[in-house]
């Protein structure tokens, strides 16, 4: 937590999280997201088949007094160069206790698997804290078209304290690197 | 052999020659056909090239013809002089073409002076031309559609479509070229930031060995000290 600067945001920047998703923030507080035991890091690739179970989301900040909400979307749905849909909300967990993770929350909405079809998508979890404990049932009609920034304003959680994304595209798909 | 690689440069020196009369390139490649296929296709390399693209489509219909006149090496002497007697810009009927070719044989006009004084008008000569080059085949009309004049009306839309839709992928892949940039870009700052990261730890984690192992060896010091103390005894 000492050394984070706005240097940490940059990747968020470069990956334009922070412009099409978020406005810009200054992280406050650390967030490890982890599928199976594989640590999640801004901009890597990881494949559909290893994301397909809820990821552990730990929250190394505030205390058991404070409060969190861990929300995951995709920005670019169906496709990057056309993200018509955009935002595909894939997991909602509110009440998440300072220093514990996410398992001791309260998921709203379900965890569902990415499964990118058109192009390379990111995937993000942000993660806001919240001003009290409340009970949240956000009205989610669909999926699709969710908006990270007006959810936040509705339910007051003001600017996000951290944020990570990771790439993903279709298992078949032809890989360059 | 050798008399093939005689053909072969022939074809090429009047493919070379020639690509500004469409009617004689045409009549020069599939005399190519006729002859071997590693010039044919050596030829279809510089038709290509020149991006002359509805000359095949043209060719194609008057091969036929063509084999059945010139199957011998005589017509390479017409095949020669054949450029110069044509007149580059209106491309006139295969008919005419060969009897052109079989009357001027070796008998070079300046094509130019040829147009002027045969026809009037040069821009109606080649309007007609055309006209019936779309007549002939329709898929060869947006070609000739860049030398102006003819069939603005009917080419315009398709053209502009297609100019549209590649203008679009154009775009489309600019865009996609700086999304792969900038997703490049956000994995290495993100490994900069790691390698940072690791860096200021793996210098924090050498410090703390450090100070355990003189740790280590005050307090083995002291044991030593210890030992023998409790050892004293004999």
């Amino acid at each position: 937590m000492e050394n984070m600067g706005t240097r940490v945001i940059e990747p968020l920047i470069m990956g334009r999280v922070v412009g099409d998703v978020l406005d810009f923030f200054t992280p406050t507080t650390k967030m490890n997201v982890s599928y199976n035991k594989k640590q999640v890091s801004n901009g890597h690739e990881l494949f559909p088949s290893s994301v397909s179970s809820k990821p552990r989301v730990e929250i190394h900040g505030g205390d058991l007094r404070s409060f969190f909400t861990l929300v995951m979307i995709d920005p670019d749905v169906p496709g990057p160069s056309d993200p018509f849909l955009k935002e595909h909300l894939h997991w909602i967990v509110t009440n998440i206790p300072g220093t514990t993770d996410a398992t001791f929350g309260k998921e709203v909405v379900s965890y569902e698997l990415p499964r990118p079809s058109i192009g390379i998508h990111r995937f993000v979890f942000v993660l806001f804290r919240q001003k009290q404990r409340r009970v949240i049932f956000p009205n989610i009609p669909s999926r699709d078209h969710f908006n990270t920034r007006k959810f936040a304003v509705e339910y007051d959680l003001g600017l996000p304290v951290a944020a990570v994304f990771f790439n993903a595209q279709r298992e078949t798909a032809a890989r360059k690197r | 052999m050798l008399s093939s690689a005689k053909h072969n440069k022939i074809n090429n020196h009047s493919a070379f020659s020639i690509s500004s009369s469409s009617s004689s390139l045409s009549t020069s490649s599939s005399l190519g056909h006729n002859k071997s296929q590693v010039t044919m296709e050596e030829v279809w390399k510089e038709i290509n090239l020149g991006s002359l693209h509805y000359h095949r489509q043209l060719n194609i219909g008057h091969e036929p013809m063509l084999k059945n006149q010139n199957p011998n090496n005589s017509i390479f002497q017409d095949f020669l002089n054949m450029p110069l007697n044509q007149p580059p810009p209106p491309p006139p009927p295969p008919s005419s073409s060969t009897i052109v070719t079989a009357l001027y044989g070796s008998l070079p006009l300046p094509p130019p002076a040829t147009v002027l004084s045969l026809n009037s008008g040069v821009g109606f000569e080649f309007l007609d031309t055309t006209e019936n080059l779309l007549a002939s085949n329709p898929r060869s009309f947006e070609e000739s559609a860049k030398f102006g004049c003819l069939g603005k009306k009917r080419g315009q839309d398709s053209d502009d479509t297609r100019g549209d839709r590649r203008y679009k992928r154009m775009i489309k892949n600019r865009e996609s070229a700086a999304r792969s940039r900038a997703r490049k870009q956000a994995y290495t700052n993100e490994l900069e930031l790691e390698i940072a990261h690791l860096q200021t730890e793996n210098a924090r984690l050498k410090i703390q060995q450090e100070q355990l192992k003189i740790a280590e060896a005050t307090q083995n010091q002291v044991k030593k000290t210890l030992q023998r103390s409790s050892t004293a005894p004999f």
